[in-house]
């Protein structure tokens, strides 16, 4: 809240202009109080641009996706053929068939995969933060979140590329295994390999926002459980939780909207291949190659020359918008719920 | 030994599970600097910091990293040059001239909010889009001097789509930095007869320098670690394309516009996912990389404790 506003400093605009008077210059130039109104103006624009240049991506990326929007509605999103509608695109500038199916499967399963791993070990690892580490292993574990939020994504694909996938193939990938499913490739870059990698990606959003939120529930609550006699996980369980909730869930959106986007890394060590792992296989399902949303912009990046081909890549953009609006909108909802609940303002660690 | 109750026991249990989810999550931390620095230390000689990447089957000839790290530099700086008048004057406008209540900030926040949370290869995708169209043909000039379509891959091109990307994270950090400013030194200020953008410039901006440039480190570190956007928007080349002697100072403009790489677009080249296969200088440039993105988080630490023991 800015000073005069609060000191109710509102002048008439007879006032404004007997002050104006006596600021501006006798050259006519600008006085200060002209000064004062280019650079509020100025400021305005900038601030109202940044918060703008959002709806210019959006309508960019929809314009580009009109194409394929138009022919095809979203018939796309549930037809299974990618990568051969890819191909077939190249040489017939007829084919509007895309199927976008095997690319929602590829990025719901890793995601799912990588929060079944990264919510639980994140709350734990929350809880152990602002519950009971000593303040010496607290600074450690925090630098250790935030260095691991840091790390770029490439290095998590070269990491997993070299490390997880040989221990997925070399653990679970026998040569008998290969010979009974020769419809897929089963050489370690598999759904398990993207989502075990993912989960480590996701983890820092879990850890430091649920963290921040357990730490704005007051101590007061703390000292009610423990001094009933409850035990210290009773207490965390019954009396902290409950109202840090909004905020745990706000950091497991943050951390989904992360890995629905995350491109490159998938790109690694996902598999190349738009495939929907067979179910009926039981866990070989987990060992096939799949593809997601975003690391089909980067793997089918070169047909951006052929216009069918860049319509689609533009859709599955659109279709990344969407989501992320909506995880942005969520979150939101999430932080205020907090609010509430604790009565303090935590902000966003991340 | 006093017999436990089940109340007892399992508190222990779960406890003992949050301890365990800790130390796997250190240990993973742990364990990708400790890969980094076994496999990639092994590459880094002096010639791998001062030859170019080189298109070669046989690792031992493939080159050094001196031009990616050159192109995460330029980017890195390109792109804070290009975000830093605009985010600023974003963040002192929502810190200082806004009122919460209006729609019109509810509706800028809620925008900010939601660049923030989009995925960067979306970014990268729409940035070559938007900078193919012929009207931003001076920004990348490698088409070949075909005047009715733009390349649309250049470190310009990288720099602004960059500048985007990171756009809501530099407001967020710069405005709390300005909001951070206790309220006596404007009152201050204020008693003293400056006017408000005056206070603003003298008073507020110098007490938040230090939040303001952690905002600009963070931003690096967004811009280097970022590989989506570069491989779209700045071109799969390995090398320079804008000019062969690219370290020359007047062929700056040329650099600029041409494409390259950056050294997260050279580790994702040289990975065995990539053409260039080359998994030691991959670990070498991904050794490199991370001790950049080290140092950084570093020294906002450091920015960060200068703070709170100025503040005591």
């Amino acid at each position: 809240m800015s000073y005069d506003r609060m000191e109710g400093t509102d002048m008439s605009s007879s006032q404004e202009a007997a002050i104006r008077l006596r600021f501006s210059r006798a050259d006519g130039s600008l006085g200060r109080l002209g000064t004062e109104k280019l650079v509020e103006r100025a400021l305005a624009f900038s601030a109202a641009s940044s918060g703008a240049a959002i709806l210019f991506v959006i309508a960019f990326v929809f314009m580009k996706a009109y194409p394929l929007l138009a022919r095809d509605g979203l018939a796309w999103l549930a037809r299974a053929d990618w990568d051969g509608a890819v191909m077939e695109a190249w040489w017939n500038p007829d084919f509007w068939r895309f199927g976008a199916l095997p690319l929602l499967v590829g990025t719901f399963a890793t995601t799912t995969g990588a929060l079944m791993v990264a919510v639980p070990l994140g709350v734990g690892c929350a809880i152990i933060l602002s519950e009971v580490a000593p303040p010496g292993l607290g600074r450690i574990l925090a630098t250790a979140v935030r260095l691991l939020s840091g790390v770029p994504s490439v290095i998590f694909g070269l990491v997993g590329l070299t490390v997880v996938v040989p221990f997925v193939q070399k653990t679970f990938i026998t040569e008998e295994l290969g010979l009974r499913y020769v419809d897929v490739p089963l050489d370690g870059q598999s759904l398990l390999a993207g989502s075990l990698v993912l989960a480590f990606m996701i983890i820092p959003f879990v850890v430091a926002v649920s963290a921040d939120a357990m730490r704005s529930v007051p101590e007061s609550y703390r000292f009610g459980g423990l001094a009933l006699g409850m035990t210290k996980w009773r207490t965390i369980a019954k009396l902290v939780i409950p109202p840090a909730l909004p905020g745990i869930v706000a950091g497991i959106v943050l951390a989904t909207a992360r890995g629905i986007g995350e491109a490159i890394a998938m790109a690694m060590v996902a598999g190349g291949l738009a495939n929907i792992p067979h179910l009926d296989r039981g866990f070989v399902a987990f060992l096939e190659p799949v593809r997601t949303l975003a690391s089909a912009i980067v793997e089918n990046g070169e047909g951006m020359s052929v216009l069918q081909v860049e319509s689609a890549l533009f859709s599955l953009g659109a279709t990344l918008l969407v989501v992320s609006v909506v995880t942005s909108i969520l979150a939101r909802a999430a932080f205020s719920r907090l609010r509430t609940k604790t009565g303090l303002a935590t902000e966003r660690a991340i | 030994m006093a017999r436990l109750s089940f109340a007892h026991v399992r508190s222990r249990f779960w406890m003992a599970a949050c301890w365990v989810s800790a130390a796997v999550v250190l240990a993973v931390c742990a364990g990708i600097v400790l890969a980094m620095a076994a496999r990639g230390i092994g590459a880094l000689e002096p010639s791998f910091f001062t030859t170019d990447p080189q298109p070669s089957f046989e690792e031992s000839l493939a080159g050094g990293i001196r031009a990616p790290l050159a192109g995460s530099v330029i980017l890195a700086v390109s792109g804070i040059l290009a975000v830093f008048l605009p985010s600023l004057g974003a963040a002192i406008y929502l810190a200082e001239y806004m009122d919460e209540q209006k729609l019109g900030t509810r509706a800028i926040r809620l925008g900010l909010e939601v660049l923030a949370g989009v995925p960067s290869v979306v970014f990268g995708f729409w940035g070559l889009a938007v900078f193919s169209q012929p009207i931003f043909a001076f920004l990348s000039d490698s088409a070949g001097g075909d005047a009715t379509s733009a390349f649309g891959r250049s470190f310009l091109v990288g720099a602004l789509v960059m500048a985007v990307h990171i756009l809501p994270f530099v407001v967020k950090v710069m405005e709390e930095a300005i909001r951070a400013v206790p309220r006596a030194l404007r009152e201050a200020g204020y008693a003293l007869g400056l006017t408000k953008w005056r206070m603003i410039k003298r008073v507020v901006l110098p007490s938040a320098a230090p939040g303001i440039v952690t905002a600009i480190v963070l931003g690096l570190g967004l811009i280097v670690g970022d590989t989506a956007i570069v491989w779209l928007t700045v071109g799969g080349t390995m090398t320079m394309s804008g000019a062969d002697a690219w370290w020359l100072p007047h062929n700056w403009l040329p650099v600029l516009k041409g494409t390259g790489s950056t050294l997260t677009t050279f580790i994702f080249y040289s990975s065995p996912a990539g053409e260039g296969n080359a998994p030691g200088k991959a670990y070498g440039a991904a050794f490199v990389l991370l001790a950049l993105v080290v140092a950084l988080n570093a020294f906002v630490a450091w920015i960060g404790r200068q703070r709170s023991i100025k503040a005591q």
